[in-house]
């Protein structure tokens, strides 16, 4: 039994299937997909979560968005937040953390650099 | 009694002569005075033989103290040594797993970058081919090239059936509409599409355009070419190609081709029993 739970949020199928990949490369963890933002807030309406790991650039509700729900909601403002975009500058990278994101990869993703960040945030 | 009235004593009672007797008390007075002398001494000789026997007991209590201590002493230093050589043996040791740990580590990080590897080219694969329609194929194409690439701005060209010709079917980070028809053979595109050679440059940063792109692979169908991919940039934070960025090159050049073929194919067909309708006659499998 997976003592972590992760929210994956990505709109592109095969991103997706790369982080689920990359994720179950750890063990005990158990891992949620979402296609966007409002899908993801269903998602977490539903279960807690210990992590979410979210794509900006997002229909319906983009990643941004997505992060400020989170941190406004009672159940999950203190949950970690991996930011995956396709945007490498600083600005974006200082504009996704101020919202609350903990950290922050840039696509193309590297699985191994995936792992060691949610290992970090889950202090695995 | 002095030593006159002595003699007259002697006198009256012996009948020696009186210079015997005086030379025999004279000589048992002095014998008897060495035997005091000589007993006297002998005890002197016997207290200092004592206290000399004593100091020598003492002295060999102490020696055999201090044997017993360098034996202890000994011991420990054979101890000392061997705990030494103990120490000394784990330390190769402990040096030595940790030079196993590290290469583990090393090796652990190895495979997974292999397994992520493998997931991209597994994932590319899937992707490219679990869509039997055209626009989705093209779609899937752009997506794969921005999502694992890192493409910026790409584009793709299919050549007309007489070969001459490749007019732009896809694109990313400009319009389709906007990009001109090519002249196979022409440009570095319709090199690619000519020779059948990927062209690729070493540094990804340096920026290219669609005229001069950083990277540009032929799509091959059965060895021929069909078309090509062209990536004019990639994303700011790409800063080299990945290992597993030129197998995904390999890859979709080898792959794009026939999914686009299978999806023209198919898109003519009423559904996929209909698509697969006279395969028999192809496996020689036919009953009439």
């Amino acid at each position: 039994m997976a003592d972590f739970s992760c929210l994956v949020v990505e709109d592109s199928p095969m991103m997706r299937q790369l982080l689920v990949f990359a994720l179950a490369r750890i063990k005990r963890i158990s891992v949620t997909e979402a296609e966007d933002g409002v899908d993801a807030l269903r998602k977490l309406a539903g279960a807690r979560f210990d992590l979410v790991v979210t794509d900006i650039n997002m229909p319906i509700m983009d990643g941004l968005k997505l992060v400020k729900r989170i941190r406004s909601d009672e159940t999950h403002k203190d949950v970690p937040i991996i930011i995956i975009t396709t945007e490498g500058s600083t600005e974006d990278r200082q504009r996704a953390m101020a919202l609350g994101a903990n950290a922050y990869i840039t696509k193309p993703i590297q699985a191994p650099q995936v792992i060691q960040k949610v290992k970090e945030l889950l202090q695995l | 009694m002095s030593d006159e009235e002595q003699e007259g004593r002697d006198r009256r009672t012996s009948d020696a002569p009186v210079d015997l007797s005086r030379e025999r008390e004279t000589f048992v007075r002095q014998f008897l005075r060495k035997g005091v002398e000589l007993t006297e001494s002998l005890l002197v000789e016997n207290r200092a033989l004592v206290a000399k026997l004593e100091q020598l007991e003492r002295e060999n209590t102490r020696l055999r103290a201090q044997i017993a201590s360098d034996d202890a002493i000994r011991d420990l230093i054979r101890k000392i040594d061997s705990l030494e050589a103990e120490r000394n043996e784990l330390l190769t040791r402990s040096t030595e797993l940790e030079e196993t740990r590290r290469e583990s580590e090393v090796r652990n990080d190895q495979i997974e970058q292999e397994l992520h590897d493998l997931a991209n080219l597994y994932i590319a694969s899937h992707h490219l081919h679990t869509t039997l329609s055209v626009r989705g194929v093209i779609q899937r194409l752009i997506e794969l090239l921005q999502q694992l690439i890192g493409a910026e701005q790409c584009a793709i060209y299919l050549m007309d059936p007489a070969g001459g010709a490749a007019r732009p079917v896809g694109a990313d980070g400009v319009e389709v509409s906007d990009l001109p028809v090519l002249q196979v053979g022409e440009g570095p595109i319709g090199e690619v599409m000519m020779t059948g050679l990927a062209r690729i440059q070493d540094d990804p940063t340096i920026g290219g355009t669609l005229e001069e792109p950083i990277a540009v692979l032929p799509m091959m169908v059965r060895e021929q070419p069909v078309g090509a991919i062209a990536v004019a940039r990639v994303f700011e934070q790409k800063s080299r190609w990945a290992a597993v960025d030129h197998e995904l090159f390999k890859l979709l050049g080898s792959h794009a081709g026939n999914a686009l073929v299978a999806a023209n194919l198919y898109a003519d067909a009423r559904g996929a029993l209909a698509a697969l309708e006279g395969i028999d006659a192809h496996l020689n499998l036919s009953n009439s």
